[in-house]
């Protein structure tokens, strides 16, 4: 197919239509003490030592900032423990026994209307700060450093664009608490001034579309939009949504606060009210298993649970003879993990189990379907030509640092090549 | 449970390299049936000596090419390790390129020439530059023209038209014995369209190549890209020939020369080869722009009659270049544009003072 592919089957369709459990029977949840963008960390609490929901367990910390760990549900600290995080890594845990009480620590109350409206942006960022949001959309950057931008902010976006086969985490949160969203969507205007927010939706998502427009109506006096954009992938990549959003075109590897946008995952949005609202850390996210190689279902689970019990619960694996692949995140831009034992962190939103399938690389016939496909228009075919020569000076005048890996030349290949791989290879060897 | 390891993206497209070879194949059905039906078996027995050696001299050198373990023992163990990466595609391919080199044969050429032309083009052209994927000439045109500066001599009265009686093409018909427009008289331009004149085995019916170039384009299998650029810059250069040199009759020189000779083959069968086109859009572009205007260059300013393979094999050369990593982009820039508009208007100068065109 010498063609651009722009859509891919997204398989949500079924997903969507799964009943949500919510699970809260979980005996032990895992808390990683490190995570790929904080590779310190120490925890503040002891053996044995009873904690409450929202209470602090201990701090990660990265190059530049710092961020602490809640306990999400009440129960005893029982110890350290290894266990599979998000990005794929064996790291230590802490240990949380489930006492199933749920109590709440004291420091969590609601706070009134009046007291959010004195709140300046210094403190939204501390709010935001001492709740340890993290970018909900995959990529845990911490969402204070966002708001703390010093440049002016003319509109925030909400991102819900979700591009990515079999996710529906974010379609769920929209179709069942918009207010939340654009609540959260609200606070994160007030905190950077910008007079204007946008939610950025697929085009085909008019429910999500009708939904969002009649839950606007509760709030009066914001100049609050939804915007459809395009249904192709990937179109949730921020500056490709941003461009079609609102119009502002913006060049790889620049900061986008410097262009006047700032852009949120509407789940990072549903935190930031939760932690200025309820003072509440995040707690919970959907999520959802899938794939051909395990019994399909969706779930509401606090963050430490292990994915193991889920996957239990929903029914285990079909075909167990079958070897299997196991992703967290989407098929096409996820982590491969090679255990079950996996700890839910805040980025969680799926695992997709899928039965192998042997793929023989075929040589490339030049048809160019990868390079008319690529959403940065690069050309991966000639960027694989020169990396398997070691051609570093071909490798940067052909500007492989510009791949975003959105997985779509490996995806259309006809050869079925693995390009993607070869433009992470192309990556590190011009490093 | 097994967990294997895996990097993203872990689903993929339904398409296949398979898939594209069989839909050339399929689209080659009319222009074979049509060939075989004006021939008969002279067409069967050349596309057949042209298949067997492409396809078996494609396996056997691929297996000559590859590494045998040191574990293996006996010659079938041997055969086997060699083989194991033999596929469908190393059968569809080399068919591919048989046929169209049968094609770009006429009927009464000997059987030997068509040998010579097909071992030539696999072993020579394909397969010692790498095998599939890796030629930079089109296999099946560098055959033809191998053959035809090799083995001149046997192309004498090999061309025969409805009648089994040798005669002249359309195309050396203009170049060398009546001239335009006179030839319309012997050629009518509805003889050209519906093939019958005298000709190679692929190249006489229009409608029948038509029928599979457009199946091409539905199936995405082409690049329209190629197959727009070159034919609509040689039917412009053509106009401007026309208008200069038979202003009363420009119409009907355009039509002649379009439906003549191997372009709508050539532009349906062999310029839309993937392998051997730049892989850009805007190089695309170009690709054809150079095509099409060296076949009008070769046809009007050449000693030969017919230039679609030869132009081809020259915009081949052209394709490293065009790649060149410096400035290869598959932007449409308006650079590109600029360029691509200068090309074509040097190329109009050129054949318009070639043609004896004054200023004013």
């Amino acid at each position: 197919m010498i063609a651009k592919t722009k859509y891919i089957p997204d398989g949500k369709k079924e997903l969507k239509e799964l009943p949500i459990l919510h699970y809260l029977d979980a005996d032990f949840l895992f808390y990683p003490v490190t995570s790929a963008r904080c590779p310190e960390g120490e925890t503040c609490v002891r053996g044995g030592q009873f904690v409450k929901i929202g209470e602090v367990l201990g701090t990660r910390k990265g190059a530049f900032f710092e961020q602490p760990m809640h306990s999400t549900v009440s129960g005893e600290v029982k110890g350290y423990e290894k266990s599979v995080d998000q990005s794929g890594n064996v790291v230590d845990c802490l240990i949380v026994k489930n006492d199933k009480k749920y109590n709440l620590h004291p420091s969590i109350i609601d706070r009134t209307n009046e007291e959010i409206d004195a709140l300046t942006k210094e403190d939204f960022v501390e709010i935001v700060k001492e709740a340890g949001l993290v970018g909900l959309g995959g990529s845990a950057f911490p969402s204070y450093i966002k708001l703390q931008t010093k440049d002016k902010i003319n509109v925030v976006i909400a991102n819900g664009v979700e591009c990515e086969p079999y996710l529906i985490a974010d379609y769920s949160l929209m179709m069942n608490q918009p207010q939340e969203v654009i609540q959260g969507l609200i606070y994160a205007m007030k905190a950077s001034g910008a007079p204007k927010g946008v939610i950025a939706i697929k085009k085909k998502y008019t429910e999500i579309r009708e939904r969002l427009n009649f839950s606007l109506k509760q709030f009066t006096g914001h100049n609050i939009e939804v915007i459809t954009v395009g249904n192709h992938y990937p179109q949730g990549w921020e500056l490709d949504m941003i461009n079609r959003a609102v119009g502002v075109k913006i060049p790889q590897g620049e900061l986008l606060s410097k262009y006047g946008v700032l852009n949120f995952n509407v789940s990072t949005l549903q935190s930031i009210y939760n932690a200025v609202k309820k003072r509440l850390p995040v707690l919970e996210r959907l999520f959802t298993i899938s794939g051909n190689g395990v019994h399909n279902s969706s779930f509401r689970a606090r963050i430490g649970t292990q994915i193991q019990e889920l996957i239990e619960l929903a029914g285990g694996y079909k075909d167990i003879e079958i070897p299997k692949v196991l992703i967290l995140g989407g098929p096409m831009m996820g982590t491969n993990v090679l255990r079950d034992d996996i700890v839910m962190t805040h980025t969680s939103t799926s695992l997709i189990v899928l039965n192998e399938e042997i793929l023989i690389e075929e040589p490339c016939i030049h048809c160019a379907a990868c390079v008319y496909s690529c959403p940065v228009d690069i050309q991966p075919t000639q960027i694989m030509s020169a990396y398997k020569v070691k051609d570093k000076d071909a490798l940067k005048m052909l500007e492989v640092n510009k791949c975003i890996e959105c997985g779509l030349c490996s995806f259309v290949c006809p050869s079925k090549i693995h390009l993607t791989e070869y433009m992470r290879s192309g990556k590190r060897l011009v490093r | 449970m097994q967990a294997i390891k895996q990097t993203s993206p872990y689903v993929r497209k339904q398409v296949s390299t398979k898939r594209m070879m069989i839909d050339v194949l399929i689209a080659l059905i009319p222009v074979v049936v049509f060939s075989i039906y004006r021939f008969g078996w002279d067409a069967v027995i050349r596309i057949l000596v042209s298949l067997i050696l492409m396809i078996g001299l494609e396996a056997l050198i691929f297996g000559m090419m590859q590494k045998v373990k040191k574990t293996d023992k006996t010659f079938k163990e041997r055969l086997k390790t060699k083989y194991s990466t033999y596929t469908i595609n190393n059968v569809t391919a080399p068919a591919i390129s048989a046929i169209i080199f049968a094609m770009l044969m006429p009927s009464k050429i000997p059987v030997y020439a068509v040998a010579v032309g097909a071992i030539f083009a696999i072993v020579v052209v394909k397969m010692m530059f790498g095998g599939l994927g890796a030629n930079i000439f089109n296999v099946a045109a560098a055959g033809r023209r191998f053959v035809s500066l090799a083995l001149t001599g046997m192309f004498a009265g090999v061309y025969v038209g409805m009648d089994m009686v040798a005669g002249a093409t359309p195309l050396t018909a203009l170049k060398s014995g009546m001239g335009f427009p006179a030839v319309l008289n012997s050629y009518p331009i509805i003889d050209l369209i519906t093939g019958n004149i005298p000709g190679t085995m692929g190249e006489i019916s229009a409608i029948a190549i038509l029928i599979g170039l457009i199946y091409l384009i539905i199936r995405r299998t082409a690049d329209y890209r190629i197959v727009v650029s070159t034919f609509v810059t040689f039917t412009l250069l053509i106009t401007l020939i026309g208008l200069k040199l038979y202003p009363a009759q420009w119409f009907e020189f355009v039509l002649y020369n379009i439906f003549s000779g191997g372009l709508l083959f050539g532009v349906a069968f062999m310029v839309t080869d993937p392998v051997t086109a730049p892989v850009t859009r805007p190089g695309r572009w170009l690709y054809g722009l150079l095509i099409g205007s060296l076949i009008v260059l070769i046809r009007t300013f050449g000693a030969y009659a017919e230039g679609v393979a030869a132009g081809l094999l020259f915009a081949n050369m052209f394709v490293p270049l065009i790649d060149y990593a410096k400035w290869s982009t598959n932007k449409i820039r308006p650079r590109f544009v600029i360029g691509y508009v200068a090309l074509f208007i040097i190329m109009a100068l050129i054949v318009y003072f070639g043609v004896g065109g004054t200023v004013l």
